[in-house]
C-alpha cells in the first residue's frame, strides 16, 4: 500500500511541476499576409535591415515582440500587452511601467526589467525619437523601470513607450552594455566607437527568436511562398489566442489577389483597386474598413509663381471637388477631406475645441467662390478659358507625381483634370517614387503629392506631413522643400508655425493642447500651405469563411487605424477571431 | 693539308616578338571573339554600375522615406538608416567602382545591402538554379514543340492545320508572357479552381524534406507547371512561326528539288535535307535564347511566387540593393555575352568566311 501511495505521490509532484506549457496548441490556422524578406536574406533581428521590422510588419511583429500596450483609438486608453501597469510618476518627473508578473519569453524565462534597459540601451545608439522626451531609463526592482524625463513630461513619449517592442536581453545584453559603456564615457553619435556599435547592432542576427508574444517561428519555417509562425505557450497570452498557427504569404497586393479571391488568403491589409474591392464583394468575401490615416496632399512649392499667393491656393481647394477625387483615388477606400485642417477629419472633434472646429472654412466645391479669389488674385479668364494675370501669363506649370502609387497617381490626375477644366494649365509628370520624393525635398517641383497627417493620436504628429517633413524646417544639407515660411506675420503678431506645431501636443492638459492645435488648425486652415486632397480607408479582405468572430462594422475596435494599433493584433490576442474551419 | 672543320652554327629557332604573338593570336577567330566577349563584359558591367547609381533614390534614401512615412523627423531616420546598411552613398564613384572591380576580380561579388551581410555569391546560387530550370525547360519544351510544328505545317502550307496553327501562334507571339501568366493565375486557377493558386506558389512544396526522392522531384515539376507553361505558350508561336518560314525557304533550294527528281523518300528529305538546313538559322537564334534564360522573367516569377533571380532582382531594383543589382546584371551579362561567343564560333564552324579575318583570306 505504501508503495502505492508513493508512486501516486510521485505522479502527483510530476504533475505538479510541469509547468504551463503542458497547455496545448489551439487549433487552427490563421491566414494572412506580408512581404516579408525571402531566405537566405531573411533573419531574425530586431535592428537588422531584413529582419523582423521588414518581416512581419506592425501588426504581426506584436505577436511577436510585444510592446508595452495597445492603444484604443475609441476611447483614447491603453490596454495591457507586456505591462500590467504604467503612468506618470506623482512629480511627473519621470514614467513607471510595470511589467506584467505573469510575462516570460518563449524559453520560459521572465521578461524583467534588464529586457528593457537593454531595449533601450540599444534605442539610444540607434537615435530612438523617445530620446528627445527621456533623459534616462532606470530599473527600479525586477519588473518596474522608470523614463525620466529630460523636460516636460509628454503625452506623445507616453505612447512612444508604450508602443515600443521590447527585446530580450538574452540576445542583446551584449550590445547593450557595449551601449552603457560607450554613454558611460561620455561619447556621442560622431565617435567612430558610436558608429561601430550602430553597424555592430544593425548586423547582429540572432539564431533564435526569443519571442515574447503568443507566436514564434524559426528560419525553416520561412519558404518561398509563405512563412508560419508557430503558437508558443509561455506569453501571456497563449491562452487566449485562438489559432495554432498564423500563415503569412509572401507578396504585395497584385500577388495576393488571386490567393484572396481563391480562399487561401483570408485577411490582407494590401492596398486593392476598386474594381478588385468589388470583385472580392462578388465573390462574397467580407470587407472591414478601417482608417488608412493619411492621404494624398497637394504640395505647392512656394517659391512659384502664382502658389505663393494665398488666394490662388484657397482658390484651388475650393476648385476641386474632393469627393470625386476621393473616388478616383481609391474607390469606396477613401473620402474627401471634410475641415481641411491638417488633422484627420475623425480626429477633429477629439484634438480641437468646439469652437475652432466651427470657425474652420470647409471649402466646399464652389467654382463661383473659386473664380472670384482668382480674380481678387489678379487673374482674368482669357479667350480659351484659361486664367492669366495682368501681363498676360497663364499658370503653366508641372505637376510631378509617383507613377507606381496608383493612389496617388489617381489623386494627381483627377485634381489636374479638374484645375484645367478651371482655367489651369498644367501638365502632369509621372516619374519614379524616388525621383519625386528626391525633388520635392530639393524643391525642384511646382506642384507635386504627398501624404498628409498619419496614424498618431497626437496633434503635432499629424501636423507633421508634409508642412514639416517636406519643408525645409524637416530638411538637411539645405534642401528647401516646398520652402513654406514657418515665421510670418499673421493677423497682426508675428508667429512660429514651426514652434507652434512642435508644442501643440507637449504637456498633459488636454485642453491647453486643444487650444494650441487649433491655433495651428486655423493657419493652416486659412493659408492652404497645402490641399489635403482626401483621407485614405483601408478596405480589407475578412473572409468569414475561414476567420470566425468577426465584430459587426459598429465595434469601435474599427476605429483603429491601420499600423501599430491595427485592430486585428487585439482581436487576435484576445481571442476574439478563430479559425472558422 | 688539313683543314679544321669550323663548327657549323646551329640554326636558332625563329624568334617572334610580342607584337607578332599577339598578331597571331588576333588572327585567331576564336582569339578575337574571346577578347570581344571579355571587352563587352567589362564594358556593361562598368555602365550598369553607373547606370544602377545614377537610379533616383539610394538605399539609404528609400529606407529613410520609409521611416519618416512612420512619422520620424528626417534627421532621426537618417540617423536609423544610416546603421542599417554597410554602405557609404556619399562615397566617391570612382572609389565604389575601384572596391567594386578589386572584388570582383576575386570573384567576390560583394555583401547584399540589404540583407545585412549576406553574399551577394550566395544569394545568386540560391536564385539561379530555380530560374535555369524552369526557363531552360520551357525554352527547351518550346524549342523542340515550336520546330516540329512550324516543319509541320509547312509541310502543309494551305491546309486548316496550317490556317490553324499559324493563326494560334501569331495571337500567343503577341500577348505578353504576364498577361498568359494572370490568365492562367485568374480564369484557370481561381474561377476553374483547376489548381489551388497558392498550392501551385514557390519551388517545391515546403512539407516535403528536399532530397533524391520521387516525391520531392515530382513536387519540383508540379510547382514548376506554371510558370514552364507560361514560358511555352508565350515563345512556342515565334518558333513555329520563325521555322515554318525557314521551312518554305529550304524547300524552294534547289538541292531540295534535286533530292526529290533522285526519288529519295519524303521521310529522307525532311530529315537529311530540310529539317537540317531549316533549323540553321534558329539555331543561331536558340544559342541568344539560352543567354536570356539566366535573366528569367521578373513578372512571371513575381506572379508565382517562383523563387528565380527575376524575383530577386525586382526587389533589388525596387529597394536599389547596388550590391546585388550589380552581382544579377553581371550574371546576365556574361550569360548573354557566352551564348552570343558561342554562337559567333558555332556559325564561324558552320560557315567558314565567318572566321576570315579582314583582307587576310584566312
Amino acid at each position: 500500500m505504501k508503495r502505492y501511495i508513493a508512486l501516486l505521490l510521485a505522479v502527483v509532484m510530476l504533475v505538479g511541476i510541469v509547468p504551463v506549457s503542458a497547455q496545448e496548441a489551439p487549433e487552427g490556422t490563421w491566414l494572412g499576409t506580408w512581404p516579408y524578406v525571402l531566405p537566405p536574406e531573411h533573419d531574425l533581428g530586431s535592428f537588422t535591415a531584413s529582419g523582423l521590422a521588414a518581416n512581419l510588419g506592425n501588426v504581426y511583429r506584436s505577436l511577436v515582440e510585444m510592446p508595452f500596450a495597445f492603444y484604443m483609438w475609441s476611447s483614447g486608453e491603453y490596454e495591457p500587452m507586456l505591462a500590467s501597469e504604467w503612468g506618470f510618476t506623482e512629480d511627473n518627473t519621470a514614467y513607471r511601467v510595470t511589467i506584467n508578473a505573469d510575462a516570460m519569453w518563449s524559453d520560459g524565462s521572465p521578461v524583467t526589467s534588464a529586457d528593457v534597459l537593454a531595449t533601450y540601451s540599444i534605442g539610444r545608439i540607434r537615435g530612438w525619437s523617445q530620446y528627445n522626451y527621456i533623459s534616462e531609463v532606470r530599473a527600479i526592482d525586477d519588473k518596474t523601470v522608470e523614463f525620466v524625463f529630460s523636460g516636460e513630461p509628454s503625452l506623445v513619449a507616453e505612447r512612444l513607450i508604450l508602443k515600443e517592442y521590447i527585446v530580450a536581453a538574452a540576445n542583446y545584453g551584449e550590445l547593450a552594455a557595449r551601449a552603457d559603456e560607450i554613454v558611460a564615457a561620455g561619447l556621442t553619435r560622431d565617435s567612430e566607437e558610436w558608429a561601430a556599435l550602430a553597424s555592430d547592432i544593425g548586423a547582429f542576427k540572432p539564431d533564435v527568436l526569443l519571442a515574447s508574444g503568443p507566436y514564434t517561428y524559426t528560419l525553416d519555417t520561412v519558404n518561398d511562398a509563405f512563412m508560419t509562425m508557430q503558437w508558443q505557450p509561455n506569453s501571456i497570452f497563449s491562452g487566449s489566442v485562438q489559432f495554432g498557427e498564423i500563415k503569412l504569404w509572401a507578396g504585395e497586393t497584385e500577388v495576393t489577389t488571386p490567393l484572396v479571391l481563391s480562399g487561401e488568403l483570408a485577411h490582407s491589409t494590401n492596398v486593392y483597386p476598386a474594381n478588385t474591392v468589388t470583385s472580392f464583394e462578388s465573390a462574397g468575401i467580407n470587407l472591414v474598413t478601417i482608417p488608412r490615416a493619411y492621404g494624398p496632399a497637394l504640395l505647392f512649392q512656394h517659391d512659384t509663381y502664382p502658389f505663393n499667393i494665398v488666394e490662388v491656393r484657397q482658390a484651388m481647394a475650393y476648385a476641386i471637388n474632393r469627393d470625386e477625387n476621393a473616388f478616383l483615388t481609391n474607390g469606396i477606400g477613401a473620402s474627401g477631406t471634410v475641415y481641411m485642417s491638417g488633422i484627420l477629419d475623425d480626429m477633429v472633434t477629439l484634438l480641437l475645441d468646439e469652437e475652432t472646429v466651427e470657425s474652420l472654412n470647409r471649402y466646399e466645391y464652389n467654382l463661383e467662390t473659386a473664380a472670384g479669389l482668382m480674380e481678387t488674385a489678379g487673374f482674368t479668364l482669357d479667350d480659351e478659358g484659361k486664367w492669366v494675370d495682368a501681363e498676360g501669363n497663364r499658370i503653366s506649370v508641372e505637376y510631378k507625381f509617383p507613377a507606381e502609387f496608383a493612389d496617388f497617381s489617381g489623386a494627381s490626375q483627377n485634381a489636374i483634370d479638374q484645375l484645367n477644366a478651371f482655367g489651369f494649365d498644367i501638365t502632369a509628370r509621372a516619374n519614379p517614387w524616388q525621383e519625386v520624393a528626391a525633388d520635392i525635398r530639393a524643391g525642384n517641383f511646382q506642384l507635386s503629392v504627398w501624404s498628409w497627417a498619419q496614424g498618431s493620436p497626437f496633434a503635432t504628429s499629424q501636423f507633421f506631413g508634409p508642412i514639416q517633413r517636406f519643408n525645409y524646417v524637416g530638411l538637411t544639407d539645405g534642401q528647401i522643400g516646398m520652402n513654406f515660411q514657418m515665421e510670418f506675420e499673421y493677423n497682426g503678431e508675428m508667429v512660429n508655425l514651426q514652434d507652434m506645431i512642435n508644442n501643440a501636443s507637449t504637456g498633459l492638459d488636454v485642453e491647453a493642447q486643444r487650444e494650441r492645435a487649433g491655433d495651428v488648425a486655423t493657419i493652416i486652415n486659412d493659408l492652404m500651405p497645402f490641399i489635403p486632397l482626401n483621407v485614405m480607408l483601408s478596405v480589407e479582405p475578412m473572409n468569414e469563411a475561414a476567420i470566425a468572430g468577426v465584430p459587426d462594422d459598429s465595434d469601435p475596435i474599427w476605429l483603429n487605424p491601420s499600423g501599430v494599433d491595427h485592430p486585428i493584433i487585439w482581436l487576435i490576442l484576445q481571442g476574439t477571431l478563430s479559425d472558422a474551419q | 693539308m688539313t683543314s679544321i672543320p669550323t663548327p657549323r652554327p646551329v640554326a636558332a629557332a625563329p624568334r617572334r616578338s610580342p607584337g607578332q604573338v599577339l598578331r597571331r593570336l588576333w588572327d585567331s577567330y576564336s582569339f578575337r571573339v574571346l577578347i570581344q566577349s571579355l571587352v563587352t563584359i567589362w564594358a556593361v558591367t562598368t555602365f550598369t554600375f553607373v547606370l544602377i547609381r545614377l537610379m533616383p533614390g539610394n538605399p539609404i534614401q528609400i529606407r529613410i522615406d520609409q521611416l519618416m512615412n512612420r512619422g520620424l523627423t528626417f534627421e532621426e531616420a537618417e540617423q536609423q538608416a544610416a546603421n542599417l546598411f554597410d554602405f557609404d552613398p556619399d562615397a566617391p564613384i570612382l572609389e565604389q567602382y575601384v572596391d567594386y572591380i578589386g572584388k570582383l576580380a576575386r570573384g567576390d561579388l560583394g555583401n547584399s545591402i540589404l540583407g545585412g551581410g549576406t553574399p551577394v555569391n550566395s544569394i545568386i546560387l540560391e536564385f539561379l538554379p530555380w530560374t535555369l530550370f524552369s526557363v531552360g525547360l520551357g525554352l527547351l519544351l518550346s524549342f523542340l514543340l515550336g520546330t516540329l510544328l512550324g516543319v509541320i505545317i509547312a509541310y502543309r502550307r494551305g491546309g486548316f492545320l496550317d490556317n490553324f496553327i499559324t493563326t494560334v501562334s501569331s495571337i500567343l507571339y503577341g500577348i505578353p508572357d504576364y498577361v498568359i501568366a494572370l490568365l492562367l493565375i485568374l480564369v484557370v486557377g481561381v474561377q476553374l479552381q483547376w489548381f489551388q493558386v497558392g498550392q501551385m506558389r514557390g519551388a517545391y512544396n515546403p512539407a516535403i524534406e528536399p532530397g533524391f526522392t520521387l516525391e520531392f522531384i515530382a513536387s519540383i515539376f508540379q510547382h514548376a507547371i506554371l510558370p514552364v507553361g507560361t514560358y511555352i505558350l508565350s515563345t512556342t508561336g515565334s518558333w513555329v512561326l520563325a521555322m515554318k518560314s525557314s521551312t518554305l525557304s529550304t524547300l524552294g533550294e534547289d538541292f531540295i528539288t534535286v533530292a526529290k527528281a533522285r526519288g529519295l523518300s519524303e521521310t529522307r528529305i525532311l530529315s537529311a535535307y530540310v529539317g537540317r538546313n531549316a533549323l540553321l538559322p534558329l539555331v543561331t537564334r536558340l544559342a541568344i535564347s539560352i543567354g536570356f534564360v539566366v535573366s528569367g522573367s521578373v513578372i512571371v516569377e513575381e506572379f508565382f511566387q517562383y523563387p528565380g533571380l527575376g524575383r530577386r532582382l525586382l526587389r533589388a531594383i525596387t529597394e536599389r540593393d547596388y550590391t546585388t543589382m550589380q552581382g544579377i546584371f553581371l550574371v546576365i551579362s556574361i550569360s548573354v555575352v557566352a551564348a552570343n561567343a558561342l554562337s559567333d564560333l558555332l556559325l564561324g564552324w558552320l560557315d567558314p568566311r565567318v572566321r576570315v579575318g579582314k583582307g587576310r583570306g584566312r
